[in-house]
């Protein structure tokens, strides 16, 4: 297979792509199926929607490469030397090619776009999992995270994360539980990008220094070298067994506790270090550039002046920044209409809010029993086990993060340890933009459709915008000290019965009862959809989706049937709450 | 250089730097404190069942940090409220008023409880409401005092002790 990627590499200059059929699909041998979910957790359909996402992956790489082979020659100059015209969208195809690249992962069977397709706002591309298991499958199936795959559309605008001491309040990083900090490259999307690679259940490469192996293996070394320079993903000596080691997931017994099993003398560890930081840019680059974070939604044509709201989706907006209150958190830049007729005639602050504070919260969610992660007790035939602690489990999101405990990341700040009781059980505030965002086949997320099913927050417990805004809307109006699966007869869950939340502490109480009526929360669903990109133009690849959409039903009770009774809960694991600072009040 | 040019480039200047940075024009810097904060909306039981009760109360909007807490000190003896319970919630710096609400789990049944309220930063600063001494009584196992209080039960507020 190398010998194949390599032929199959630059053989041209000026940069010529060959596209080759099946090289970067590689096939190799994969370890046995690991399936220790009972019966009904992964969908019938996961195997084949996999394949489905792969296929779509494949073309917008090829779609990459044609970008790649149409770029003008490089005209490097001035100084710092930077290539004239043409700098912009070089790393930015670059990061396009990554992002598409099957061969970033383990088994070669999975690129960041495989959790993450433009047709659902670069979130989760699979209805059904969406739907059941919320967490994707990895490069190992069927290994899986434990948290929905968060949208990257405007990821790059969040700050590096920091402390703000004036207001005591996270702000910044990415990823649900903010462990993404951006703090060596001051950019938390480009360090967003460097961690599904090497995470045991996603991408699953053992070793950072793979991702420079497979780059200097890819079909766009002359890309890369182009953008970073020449040189810069050649000279390194690697081992006879690094394919052998890169294609071995993560977490595998065999590399016990050694997280660089790539064999490097220093300075080619550096070599790959850096490597691995241009890897984080370039995608970032290609997050924040026009074809993920366009900012062509109905919503940046109505603050043009360029669009005139619906009757429903004004009423939404005002309800929005008004009673829904939805605009303390996902500020929208503008002044707030409270009262009914009221105008607003405050200022827009600027024209391209992002609704988002780049904080974090806790709404309450219940703990979502189908999430795949709690049925993961069990070592696979690498003897890797994600989550021995079962249902035992709790996700505290950023607090687990502060304390550098189990499933998060380490914190690279000591002084922010002691923030971890009071932010327990929160989870970053992601911008609503592309909330709605689905295929152009099937371009509503709401029953009855046709709509391509999603699921939201990061647990995917709620799966429609109508959810969505009922949940803020009434969660303390129907509150029941029950599990999911277990509200009382004669009440519908998500409708009237909201089980009581999987965390309780640090609670957010902005929001829970909220007085809307049902044509209120259907006008705000109303306004969130014009937050879709890709009105002012088309949203790249929203066509690609080639699954099929849903019909039927209503959206309040969508995805209603698929309920799991949750089992009577364990103690929450000393992993998890028995680590300092400890949870305040302790977590059952 | 003169005044007027020196001015223009300094408005230039920082117009860069707010254009440049799309963070900094996104978040607004804390709301400036309120001189005083009152409450326009007495405190109030939302809601109560076995495991969860709610008090709400409304203010102007006290300004400061947007992330705030609604605090609540609580008993069964109205001369020692000796518990608290706090919950965050967000200001929104558009909003006249400001609506707290705060959970407290898990009280006794059918027990008298005495409280008061007050609000403050997530620094810890408070926002010095003066609230008088209310109680409710929670319900029976199994009951609930809806959304909307009943008549007759909930609220009564009191002098202060």
């Amino acid at each position: 297979m190398k010998v194949l990627l390599q032929t199959c590499a630059v053989v041209a200059v000026p940069l010529l792509l060959v596209s080759c059929s099946g090289a970067n699909a590689a096939d190799p041998a994969s370890p046995p199926i690991y399936n220790p979910y009972p019966s009904g957790i992964l969908p019938a359909d996961v195997a084949s929607e996999t394949a489905r996402v792969q296929g779509e992956v494949q073309s917008i790489f090829q779609q990459a490469l044609a970008e790649a082979n149409a770029l003008p020659p490089a005209n490097v100059t001035g100084q710092p030397p930077t290539q004239q015209g043409s700098g912009y969208r070089a790393i930015m195809t670059l990061g396009k090619l990554m992002n598409y690249d099957v061969n970033m992962s383990a088994l070669k069977n999975m690129a960041c776009a495989s959790c993450h397709m433009p047709y659902a706002g670069f979130g989760g591309p699979i209805p059904s999992v969406n739907l059941t298991m919320v967490a994707y499958p990895g490069t190992y199936h069927f290994r899986a995270g434990k948290r929905t795959p968060q949208r990257y559309t405007y990821s790059p605008y969040f700050p590096a994360l920091q402390l703000d001491n004036t207001a005591n309040a996270f702000f910044g990083g990415n990823f649900w539980d903010g462990r993404s900090t951006g703090y060596l490259l001051q950019s938390p999307d480009a360090e967003q990008a460097q961690h599904p690679p090497v995470d045991s259940q996603e991408m699953g490469l053992p070793d950072t220094a793979c991702i420079a192996w497979r780059l200097s293996q890819s079909q766009y070394v002359a890309v890369f070298e182009r953008v970073w320079g020449a040189g810069s993903l050649t000279g390194i000596s690697w081992p006879s067994n690094t394919e052998q080691i890169c294609a071995t997931p993560g977490g595998a017994a065999t590399f016990g506790t050694n997280v660089t099993p790539v064999s490097l003398s220093p300075v080619d560890r550096n070599r790959a270090n850096v490597i691995f930081d241009h890897w984080g840019q370039s995608v970032s680059a290609f997050e924040k550039s026009v074809e993920v974070s366009p900012f062509s939604s109905k919503f940046d044509a109505y603050m043009k002046g360029k669009y005139t709201m619906t009757t429903d989706e004004l009423a939404g907006y005002n309800l929005f920044k008004g009673k829904g209150n939805c605009n303390s958190c996902h500020l929208d830049g503008r002044g707030t209409t409270l009262s009914p007729g009221q105008t607003d005639t405050s200022t827009a602050a600027q024209v391209n809010p992002l609704f988002t504070c780049f904080g974090y919260t806790n709404e309450g969610l219940p703990l979502n029993p189908r999430d795949a992660f709690y049925y993961q007790t069990t070592p696979d035939s690498l003897g890797f086990t994600a989550n021995p602690d079962g249902f035992g489990y709790r996700d505290l999101g950023m607090g687990t993060f502060l304390r550098s405990g189990f499933g998060s990341a380490p914190s690279p700040n000591a002084e922010w340890t002691s923030q971890a009781p009071l932010r327990d059980g929160r989870f970053q505030v992601s911008s609503a933009r592309n909330a709605g965002m689905a295929p152009s086949q099937c371009p509503t997320t709401e029953a009855p459709g046709p709509y391509f099913q999603k699921g939201f927050f990061h647990n995917g417990y709620i799966k429609s915008l109508k959810q969505l805004v009922h949940f803020y809307n009434t969660r303390d109006v129907y509150p029941f000290p029950v599990t999911s699966g277990h509200c009382p007869a004669g009440t519908t869950e998500k409708v009237d019965c909201w089980p009581m939340p999987e965390v309780k502490n640090n609670l957010d109480m902005t929001v829970g009862k909220l007085g809307l009526t049902d044509l209120e929360e259907n006008q705000i669903v109303a306004f969130l959809q014009t937050l879709t990109d890709g009105y002012t133009v088309p949203y790249p690849n929203v066509s690609t989706f080639t699954g099929q959409c849903s019909t039927g039903g209503s959206a309040s009770t969508q995805g209603n049937e698929t309920l799991i009774a949750t089992p009577t809960l364990p103690p929450c694991s000393s992993n998890v709450c028995a680590i300092p600072p400890l949870p305040n009040p302790a977590i059952p | 250089m003169t005044r007027p040019i020196l001015k223009l480039v300094t408005t230039a200047v920082i117009a860069a730097v707010i254009v440049s940075n799309p963070v900094a024009a996104q978040v607004p810097p804390p709301a400036k404190k309120a001189r005083r904060v009152q409450i326009v909306k007495a405190p109030e039981l939302e809601m109560a069942a076995g495991h969860l009760t709610i008090i709400t109360w409304t203010t102007n909007n006290p300004g400061g940090t947007d992330d705030h807490y609604g605090v609540v000190h609580y008993g069964t003896d109205p001369k020692n409220l000796n518990k608290t319970a706090k919950s965050p919630i967000r200001l929104n710096q558009g909003h006249p008023t400001t609506t707290f609400r705060v959970r407290l789990d898990d009280l006794e049944s059918r027990t008298t409880y005495y409280y008061r309220v007050d609000s403050e930063e997530s620094t810890g600063r408070s926002d010095g409401v003066k609230s008088l001494i209310s109680k409710f009584t929670t319900p029976g196992s199994g009951e609930r005092i809806p959304a909307s209080p009943q008549p007759g039960r909930g609220v009564q507020p009191m002098a202060r002790q």
